[in-house]
């Protein structure tokens, strides 16, 4: 049973690794680090049944409300940019090259 | 020892009020007790354990706080000036840091390390005017973000495979079960991966050049110092919780620090900007923090050695970057190497001072800085990694190449700059009190 929910939880990551590895737009990469996340709090949930302690529900609460700090801070970084470039490429950007 | 609070204050105080929190940190941290107890216990539910280690971590920390905001009341005369959410942003950021030093459980480092990156992503985009810092918080909120979910995922696997996040029950996990668990190993190397994207060692090592090269220069200074002191004792916490555990991984890091003294050493010997060479050169240091990691015994762990050497390469970073912030003059002009040429003929003292923090990250004695490498080659000597300390001593020669080509320019070439700069005494005052740390910090084992 519980393989099944972690197997979901390891595709999502991936798939959220392959979004930030891949893609150009600021957006969806930060969505796909949002869904690499969440792919942890299902893992957590799913463990936390497996266990039957009620730890992984609040901890992954807590991944929640980071998250979602993260998100805020992200979106301002995004307007902070289209302020600055006029669009949302992470090519765009090339005056530091390291 | 937690505080993260700020009074409203004038921006001309600002500064000095952080100062004077950060003094007051510090002398409560200094004379809180420094025996293992575990903070609130009752509260915390044993998240929070604090011990000399972590004493010694946290007054680095503080210290690191005390100097940027030194050095801020400087820089920001030359530069863009800030507004008063700076400094109450840097108490964040050292609030988080603090609490990523006591943290025992994954959950909570987690925590703790989200709210030290926010405050430190603020930090590097403050000049929201200037696009280089932009593009700087771009790449560093992105894979910041990035590692931050590898850390979150590895907790995951860390709960599923010990069946809680507590560093004490996983230890005592572990010393029933084994450590090879393939949930615990997963989970440990998702970890691995945040902490050592957090320090800048080899695979992950490419952001921070950009980052500090783009952040304002004080700031670059704290990250540099005040950062690597946090995640490394989070990090040996974590590593030295249990014996089955360090020896799982100990060949995993052997080649990680291997790969980080040499690529750090080839990416600084190539770099013109004395910032970003900077940046390389702290790549190096956590090399050899790698170094005193591998050669860490559980059964006595006391991470007196890390937390020397974090201490030693803090004063003579920070130092530098407080150079920099002054003499690099206005909007930054000044940050290539050739812009220091015969700077010893113009500035004597400041010359002097940074030739001082050269020698230091260089570990040439009496500094702060050969005692650090000293005592981190007698480490892994003693924990029987013979090769791990001679690639140490190569690195640390190689290094010279370009700390001693700072000195060379700035002694042997006629001045082309007459280096004026803002009248403002905190600076340099920052800078002097730091060279007399690094040679304080040298003899200190000596006279002890």
């Amino acid at each position: 049973m519980i393989q099944n929910y972690l197997i979901l939880s390891v595709i999502l990551f991936c798939i959220g690794i392959l979004g930030v590895v891949s893609r150009r737009n600021v957006l969806i990469v930060f969505m796909s680090i949002e869904l690499m996340l969440n792919a942890a709090n299902l893992a957590f949930i799913a463990f936390s049944r497996f266990h039957e302690s009620m730890d992984g529900h609040v901890l992954a609460l807590m991944v929640m409300a980071v998250a979602a700090a993260e998100a805020a801070l992200a979106l301002a970084v995004v307007i902070l940019l289209h302020k600055h470039k006029g669009k949302l490429d992470t090519d765009v950007f090339s005056l530091l090259k390291g | 020892m937690l505080l993260s609070a700020f009074e409203k204050v004038k921006l001309e105080n600002a500064p000095f009020v952080s100062m004077g929190f950060f003094a007051a940190a510090f002398v409560m941290q200094l004379t809180a007790g420094n025996h293992e107890s575990a903070l609130y216990g009752s509260v915390f539910n044993g998240m929070f354990v604090s011990n000399s280690f972590t004493q010694a971590a946290g007054l680095v920390i503080i210290g690191c706080g005390f100097f940027t905001a030194m050095t801020c009341l400087t820089y920001f005369k030359q530069n863009n000036p800030c507004t008063m959410e700076f400094y109450s942003v840097l108490f964040f950021a050292t609030g988080g840091m603090l609490m990523l030093t006591l943290s025992r459980e994954l959950i909570t480092s987690f925590i703790s390390l989200e709210i030290m990156s926010l405050a430190i992503y603020i930090l590097v985009g403050y000049d929201r005017k200037r696009v280089t810092s932009t593009e700087a918080l771009l790449k560093y909120l992105l894979l910041g973000a990035f590692a931050g979910s590898f850390f979150v995922m590895g907790s995951a696997l860390v709960y599923g495979g010990a069946g809680s996040t507590k560093f004490a029950e996983i230890s005592s996990f572990i010393s029933t079960h084994s450590a090879g668990t393939p949930l615990l190993i997963g989970g440990a190397f998702f970890i691995f991966v945040a902490f050592l994207f957090k320090v800048a060692a080899f695979p992950f090592h490419a952001w921070v050049i950009d980052v500090y090269d783009g952040a304002a220069t004080p700031v670059t200074g704290f990250m540099a110092t005040a950062l690597k002191a946090a995640t490394f004792t989070v990090f040996a916490n974590f590593l030295a919780l249990n014996g089955a555990m360090q020896k799982e991984w100990i060949d995993f890091l052997f080649y990680i620090a291997l790969f980080t003294m040499f690529g750090g050493n080839l990416i600084a010997i190539g770099q013109s900007n004395i910032k970003r060479m900077l940046a390389a050169s702290g790549i190096v240091h956590s090399g050899y923090l790698l170094i005193a990691l591998v050669a860490i015994s559980t059964e006595s762990f006391s991470g007196s050695v890390i937390a020397y050497y974090l201490a030693a390469y803090s004063v003579g970073t920070l130092g530098i970057f407080a150079a920099l912030s002054y003499l690099g003059g206005k909007g930054e002009s000044r940050m290539s190497f050739d812009d220091f040429k015969g700077l010893a003929k113009v500035r004597p003292y400041s010359a002097a001072a940074i030739a001082v923090f050269l020698l230091s990250m260089a570990g040439i004695p009496p500094t702060a800085g050969f005692m650090g490498k000293f005592y981190i080659i007698t480490s892994a000597i003693s924990a029987n990694q013979m090769a791990l300390a001679v690639f140490g001593v190569i690195s640390s020669i190689l290094s010279m190449w370009y700390y001693l080509r700072l000195i060379i320019i700035m002694y042997f070439q006629e001045p082309e700059d007459t280096f004026e700069i803002e009248n403002s005494i905190f600076a340099p005052a920052c800078t002097f009190i730091l060279v007399f740390c690094v040679f304080a910090l040298g003899l200190y084992p000596i006279v002890i």
